[in-house]
């Protein structure tokens, strides 16, 4: 995507992209009573505008490290929405070839290396690979090659299908991590972030703060401050934003992606926001009561996709009749994409014992 | 052509991990001490001098974090190498190990791998107490994906490191302080080892010594005597524990029909149970009485030498098991009076003044 110039002319694109990873949220939710997607899936609705105004920024040589909660990460990244949701269903097809479903998900290409469930397991990974990818830039590390696996021929592929954007030659890969305001109480992510400010690395904290670990709001787990600040004393730059305005997340991760980019530093952005459905599974849960009586509502009114919506009709950068063609060719796309996916094979059994080594 | 020099296994490790900087540019070297003042007891001395402080560095003291944004530098195609003074500090870092590191090459179906090696030394002696000596093996030989390596001899501690930097998986390095000063042929052309298989320490048709890491030190120290009264052990070193090489244990006891396991570690932690478990589901017929197990006490070794120092079992008390064994108590008395040694309980070898 190219940047975002005054005149908003991407925010049709931001707003393409939210919609994109709305849509295909909802049409699991939809397809995850039938049983057939067998794993805990943790949707990411009314969280899109963070992942996309962050990857807006990237290209496919810059990594993205994500959570639990991957699947809007996976997709803004460029993952391969077809072998996601292979994955779900547990198919040899899988982004992961059945082995990980939801809460692992992989898009090498793309440059999304890694979710993972352990809350803060990816946090130090991300840092290693920004640690890795500064190295290979200073020479430290001449002659160092990615290590990567064995790869069936689908997938080389799949692989050889995206083409890599030209980069000039002085700019730096940078690594980004997302995780939740819970995993902010983990141990490694303040180790990380001492090594990363230690060593200047070129790497991107995004915490999307929720204010909920599972169900347990933020004021039972953590005293009154600003996360943000705290990173801020790890010797991070550090900022906050409405993470439910992708404008405003694009505009603050556009300075924070250039400032990793060109060397100075580690970055960190607290965006709030907030979840919308469950925890884990593919319904709403406002009637269990964990959230304060109207939350839910409020921020519903605040939903990134509506604002920036209005937006593009009251710029007059679009209009109904082009907004309901988009929902007609995401939808079209999305059940190709389970079409395809439900075509999957099952992965032999006798293949559930390897890759434990190389 | 053999290129063979005699060193101690801890200059074996200096030269594997100095041979290793050459040979891969991609390998790093962090731990917490790796370029200070003592250099990880001399096993990384003048490593960052010749390569660098990039490549050879010291560490925060996170050893969960460190472990993952080394596991995060392999993902990206480093080499990295992690240190830990004692093994009692790796505990910290078990999710990274075991949540990841062990893990990331097969729920990625085969795309990703972590080449990292984790280097730990065990403990012993001059009090080095509850918390700087326990004997870890059995624990982390238990997680599949892991692999596990404990080099007794100075030539093993050289192509093991070597082989383990070069291994595409996560290697645990396990190596037991007492061996570091242990002189050793090492043979820089043998071929590489893919960190598999026991090795041979000495040969012998009455009683089968299997053992581990300082044990084997120990075993062979109680065949050599026991040698002089006509009992002829075979000693087996289980260098490698995962997986255990069963075959050659195997071949030994259908030789000489007897079995005695010592482990440096307490009965519960210990690999002898692995090692005997699969044995008897597949060789169990070869044993003409039941096999012996010497391990240490099932609690943590307390830090006076006082008691500390009747902890450890060692090359007395398997001498000791092997004359029960082979219904030759009377020579008891004489093969303890000839192993004994004036050398102090809780000192590896004379050089040794504390405090490490």
């Amino acid at each position: 995507m190219t940047a975002m110039n005054s005149a908003g002319a991407d925010l049709k694109q931001l707003y393409y992209q939210m919609l994109r990873i709305r849509r295909v949220e909802q049409a699991i939710a939809e397809r995850y009573q039938q049983q057939e997607m067998r794993c805990p899936t943790h949707l990411c609705i009314g969280e899109e505008a963070i992942a996309v105004g962050i990857s807006a920024h990237l290209t496919t040589q810059d990594k993205v490290f994500s959570n639990h909660r991957g699947h809007g990460h996976y997709l803004a990244k460029g993952g391969d929405l077809r072998r996601l949701l292979a994955e779900l269903y547990g198919f040899a097809e899988g982004c992961c070839g059945g082995r990980g479903g939801s809460m692992h998900l992989t898009d090498l290409a793309a440059g999304f290396i890694a979710s993972t469930p352990i809350v803060g397991g990816t946090v130090p990974l991300a840092g290693g690979y920004a640690w890795a990818e500064q190295m290979k830039k200073s020479g430290a590390a001449q002659g160092c090659a990615s290590v990567a696996g064995g790869t069936t021929p689908w997938m080389e592929e799949v692989e050889r299908s995206r083409r890599p954007e030209p980069r000039t030659p002085e700019a730096t890969n940078v690594v980004v991590i997302f995780f939740g305001d819970g995993c902010f109480e983990e141990g490694v992510m303040h180790e990380t972030m001492n090594f990363a400010a230690l060593k200047k690395l070129p790497l991107l904290f995004v915490c999307e703060n929720n204010q909920y670990s599972v169900m347990t709001p933020l004021a039972e787990r953590q005293p009154e401050r600003d996360i943000y600040k705290i990173a801020a004393a790890h010797g991070l730059q550090a900022a906050s934003g409405d993470g439910n305005s992708v404008e405003q997340v694009y505009a603050l991760a556009q300075a924070a992606v250039a400032n990793a980019r060109t060397g100075q530093g580690p970055q960190f952005l607290e965006l709030h926001t907030h979840r919308w459905p469950e925890h884990c599974g593919p319904n709403e849960d406002d009637e269990l009561g964990y959230r304060s009586p109207g939350e839910l509502a409020d921020w519903k009114l605040r939903c990134p996709l509506l604002q920036t919506r209005q937006a593009l009709l009251d710029k007059r950068l679009s209009d109904e009749s082009e907004l309901t063609a988009m929902e007609a060719s995401l939808a079209d796309e999305i059940e190709q994409a389970f079409q395809w996916a439900l075509r999957g094979s099952r992965p032999s059994i006798d293949s559930m014992g390897l890759h434990l080594y190389a | 052509m053999r290129d063979v020099t005699v060193m101690s296994y801890g200059e074996a490790i200096r030269e594997a991990l100095d041979d290793g900087l050459t040979q891969y540019p991609e390998m790093i070297l962090i731990g917490e001490g790796v370029p200070d003042p003592k250099t990880i007891f001399a096993t990384t001395q003048g490593l960052r001098e010749k390569y660098g402080a990039e490549r050879v560095l010291d560490m925060p003291l996170a050893e969960n974090g460190m472990t993952g944004i080394c596991i995060g530098a392999a993902l990206a195609g480093m080499r990295p190498v992690l240190v830990h003074q004692r093994i009692d500090f790796a505990l910290l870092s078990v999710d990274q190990l075991v949540n990841n590191a062990a893990k990331w090459r097969y729920m990625f179906d085969g795309q990703q791998q972590v080449p990292l090696v984790i280097r730990v030394i065990v403990g012993r002696g001059w009090g080095q107490g509850p918390q700087h000596s326990q004997s870890l093996q059995a624990m982390f030989a238990q997680v599949p994906g892991l692999k596990v390596v404990m080099p007794t001899t100075a030539g093993d501690a050289y192509h093991f490191m070597l082989d383990a930097i070069a291994d595409n998986n996560p290697v645990l390095y396990i190596e037991h302080r007492w061996l570091h000063h242990i002189q050793g042929e090492v043979d820089k052309n043998s071929p590489r080892t893919a960190l598999t298989g026991a090795a041979l320490l000495r040969q012998g048709g009455d009683i089968t010594l299997a053992a581990f890491s300082h044990m084997s030190i120990e075993a062979l120290k109680a065949a050599t005597v026991l040698a002089k009264h006509g009992v002829d052990a075979e000693v087996v070193d289980m260098r490698c524990l995962t997986p255990l090489d069963v075959d050659s244990v195997a071949r030994s006891i259908s030789k000489t029909g007897l079995l005695l396991v010592a482990d440096c570690a307490p009965e519960t932690a210990s690999m002898a149970h692995k090692l005997l478990s699969e044995l008897f589901q597949s060789h169990g017929q070869h044993l003409r009485q039941p096999p012996r197990l010497i391990a240490y006490p099932n609690h943590p070794v307390p830090t006076s030498h006082f008691m500390a120092n009747h902890y450890y079992p060692g090359a007395e008390e398997i001498a000791a098991a092997v004359l029960e064994m082979l219904d030759k108590q009377p020579l008891k008395q004489i093969v303890t009076m000839e192993l004994q040694s004036d050398l102090a309980k809780d000192l590896p070898d004379r050089s040794f003044a504390g405090p490490f």
